[in-house]
C-alpha cells in the first residue's frame, strides 16, 4: 500500500463524506470523553494513594489541657517503641494553620478558631502499618491520650474506591473500544456504499485489496486520533477551567493537589483512537472487497 | 504492450520496458520477453471451458478457442448466450467449472485470489454502462489505472494526456466526467483501458448504451488501437458493426462456439456450406445466414 496515495484519496474521501465524518467524529470524541474523565479521576486517586501510602503515620490526638510535661512523658516513651520513626507535637494554632495553608482560596475558614483543632502527636512509622494496631492500643492507656487515628479504616476505603475505579475504567475502556468499533465500522460501511462503485472500478484494473482498503483504513484512523484529541482537548480545557476552584476542597479533604491525566496517558489514549479506528475500519471492510 | 509485476513495474513490450532483471514476482513474464517462442503463444486460448449457472445447464459448454496476438475479435451472440461470461472468465470476475484458460500461456483459472490484480493489470477492460467515477475529473477516471501501479505523478500525467488525445479527448482533463455526454464517458473509459498499454483490450457491449453513429465512432476508436498492436475482444450483439467491418467473429449460442474469419460474408458462406452438407438438396441462400445471425440479436 502506497501511503501517500492512501492518505491522498482518503483526504478526498473524507471531504466529499464530510458530514458522514463530522457525524462519526462527534458520537466518538464523547466516549473518550468519558473515558478521558475516567482516567483523570483514576489519576488523582492514585495521586492520593500515593500520598498517603508514602509514609505510613498515626496522629494522636491530646486532650484539652494536657500538661507539656505529660505531652514530653508521651513524646519520649512512642520514641523508644519499635516502629516508631518520628514524633512532631502539633499544637492547635499549628493544626488551625496547617489547615488554612492546605485550603487555600477557600473562603469563610479563617474564621474557625484554634480551639476546633485538638493539639496532637504525629507519629510516622517507619515499617510501614504494621505496628499502627499495637502501638494506638498502647497509647490509648495514657490519661492525655483522647483519641488515635491510624487511618486503617480510610486506607481500607480508600483500596476499595481505588479498586472499584480501576475495574470500572477498564469497563469504560473496553466499552469505549467497541463504540468506537462499532461507529467506525458503521461510518467505514456508509462511506463504502457510498463508494461502491470506485471500488468496483480500482478492482477492475487490477486494484490489490490493500490499494483499496488503504484510504478507509486511514479514514478510520483519522476519524478515532481526531476524536480522541478533541475528547483530550476538552477534558484539558474544563480542567484548567474548575482547577483553580476546586483543588482548595479537595487537597484539603485529600492533602493533595488536583492533576490532569500524565502526558503519556494523554499520548496512550490519542493513539488508541487511531489504531480502533484503523481497526474498526479493517474489520468492516472485509466483505466489501469481492469484485 | 507492457505488463506488470506485483509492484506495478514493467515487466517488458512498451516504451517502459527496462528488462524484467531479477523481480519477486514476474507473474507473466514468461508470456513475453526475448523468447520469440513465448511471444509468438497465442495471447489467450480458451480449451473446453464449462461454466455452469445452473446444474446441468452450462452457460458455456465445451468451449474451444484460440485468440492469436493482435487479432480483432468480435465475440456475438443472442443475450443471454454467454458473451458476457466469457469475459468475465478472462478477467477472473468469474471462475471456470471445467477446462482452462490461458493468458499469455499461463492458466488464469489457477490463479489465487491475490494474484488476481495482477492479471487485469494486463488487461484493459471496457463496459457497457461504461463504469466510470461521475463526480471525478475525466484526469483522475484514467489516472487511477496508472496509480494502482504506483507510477509516479510526472508519468501520469503525461501517460493520461496521451490516451486522451488517443481517445479524442485532448485538453478535457479537468472536465467532470458525469458532465460529459455517454459517447465522451465511454471514451474516458476506453483511455482508462488503454492508459496501461494492456495486452488485451476486453470491451464488454461497449456501445450498447449508445446511438448508432456514436456505436460506429467507438467501434473506430477499438480498431485504431487494435491498429497499434493490441489484441482486442470485442463483445456485442449490435449487428450492424459486425456488418460495416470484417473481423473475425466468434459466435456463441446457447453456450456453443462458431466462428468465421472475416466477418460476416465469410459467416454467410460458412453457413451456407454447412447447411449444403448437413441437406445436399436444399439450396441455401447465404444472405438467409446473415439475416439468421441478425435475427438472434
Amino acid at each position: 500500500m502506497d501511503l501517500g496515495q492512501a492518505i491522498t484519496r482518503a483526504a478526498r474521501g473524507m471531504r466529499e463524506e464530510a458530514r458522514l465524518h463530522l457525524v462519526a467524529i462527534s458520537s466518538l470524541t464523547i466516549a473518550f470523553f468519558c473515558l478521558g474523565a475516567t482516567l483523570v479521576a483514576m489519576t488523582n486517586l492514585d495521586r492520593v494513594a500515593a500520598r498517603w501510602g508514602e509514609t505510613a503515620r498515626m496522629t494522636i490526638f491530646l486532650r484539652d489541657g494536657a500538661s507539656p510535661q505529660d505531652v514530653t512523658q508521651l513524646r519520649m516513651a512512642l520514641e523508644g517503641v519499635q516502629g516508631v520513626a518520628t514524633v512532631a507535637y502539633v499544637s492547635s494554632e499549628d493544626a488551625r494553620t496547617q489547615f488554612l495553608t492546605d485550603s487555600a482560596g477557600s473562603t469563610g475558614l479563617a474564621a474557625i478558631p484554634a480551639d476546633a483543632f485538638p493539639a496532637s502527636l504525629e507519629v510516622t512509622l517507619s515499617e510501614g502499618t504494621e505496628h499502627a494496631a499495637r502501638i494506638a492500643e498502647r497509647v490509648s492507656s495514657f490519661s492525655i491520650v483522647e483519641d488515635v487515628e491510624t487511618y486503617q479504616g480510610w486506607f481500607h476505603q480508600l483500596e476499595s474506591l481505588m479498586s472499584a475505579g480501576r475495574g470500572a475504567a477498564t469497563g469504560l475502556a473496553v466499552l469505549v473500544m467497541l463504540s468506537v468499533l462499532f461507529v467506525v465500522g458503521s461510518t467505514i460501511r456508509l462511506a463504502v456504499t457510498g463508494r461502491r462503485k470506485e471500488i468496483e472500478v480500482m478492482k477492475l484494473c487490477g486494484a490489490s485489496d490493500s490499494f483499496v482498503r488503504g484510504p478507509f483504513i486511514v479514514e478510520g484512523a483519522v476519524q478515532g486520533f481526531v476524536s480522541a484529541l478533541l475528547a483530550v482537548a476538552m477534558l484539558l480545557a474544563l480542567y484548567l477551567g474548575l482547577h483553580d476552584r476546586v483543588d482548595g476542597v479537595f487537597s484539603a479533604l485529600a492533602g493533595v493537589r488536583t492533576s490532569f491525566m500524565p502526558p503519556l496517558f494523554a499520548l496512550g489514549v490519542l493513539l488508541l483512537g487511531g489504531v480502533i479506528g484503523a481497526a474498526g475500519s479493517a474489520v468492516s471492510l472485509r466483505r466489501y472487497l469481492t469484485v | 504492450m507492457v505488463l506488470f509485476d506485483r509492484g506495478g513495474r514493467s515487466l517488458g513490450g512498451g516504451r517502459d520496458n527496462k528488462g524484467s532483471g531479477n523481480r519477486p514476482f514476474a507473474f507473466f513474464r514468461a508470456g513475453l520477453g526475448r523468447d520469440q517462442a513465448v511471444q509468438n503463444r497465442p495471447i489467450l486460448v480458451l480449451e473446453d471451458v464449462f461454466k455452469y449457472h445452473k446444474p446441468d445447464q452450462p452457460t458455456l459448454r465445451g468451449v474451444n478457442l484460440v485468440v492469436e496476438r493482435g487479432e480483432f475479435v468480435f465475440i456475438t451472440g443472442p443475450s443471454g448466450a454467454g458473451k458476457s461470461t466469457l469475459l468475465d472468465l478472462v478477467y477472473r470476475k468469474q471462475q471456470v467449472d471445467e477446462g482452462r484458460i490461458l493468458f499469455s500461456g499461463r492458466d488464469i483459472s489457477r490463479l489465487t485470489a491475490d494474484s488476481i490484480p495482477y492479471l487485469r493489470r494486463n488487461l484493459g477492460i471496457v463496459f457497457q454502462d461504461f463504469k466510470v467515477i461521475a463526480h471525478w475529473t475525466v484526469f483522475e477516471n484514467v489516472a487511477i489505472a496508472l496509480e494502482i501501479l504506483s507510477m509516479p505523478r510526472r508519468l501520469i500525467r503525461s501517460r493520461v494526456s496521451e490516451a486522451l488525445e488517443r481517445v479524442g479527448l485532448a485538453g478535457r482533463g479537468e472536465d467532470t466526467t458525469g458532465n460529459l455526454s455517454g459517447g465522451e464517458q465511454q471514451r474516458v473509459a476506453v483511455a482508462r483501458a488503454i492508459v496501461t498499454e494492456p495486452a488485451l483490450l476486453l470491451a464488454d457491449e461497449p456501445t450498447g448504451n449508445l446511438d448508432p453513429h456514436l456505436a460506429l465512432d467507438i467501434l473506430t476508436l477499438f480498431e485504431e488501437i487494435h491498429a497499434t498492436g493490441t489484441t482486442v475482444l470485442f463483445a456485442t450483439h449490435d449487428h450492424t458493426l459486425l456488418e460495416e467491418r470484417a473481423h473475425r467473429i466468434v459466435y456463441i449460442d446457447d453456450g456453443n462456439v462458431k466462428e468465421a474469419r472475416k466477418g460476416l460474408t465469410d459467416w454467410s458462406t460458412m453457413r451456407a456450406a454447412e447447411i449444403s452438407a448437413s441437406s445436399p438438396g436444399t439450396a441455401a441462400a447465404p444472405r438467409g445466414n446473415v439475416v439468421s445471425l441478425a435475427r438472434s440479436r
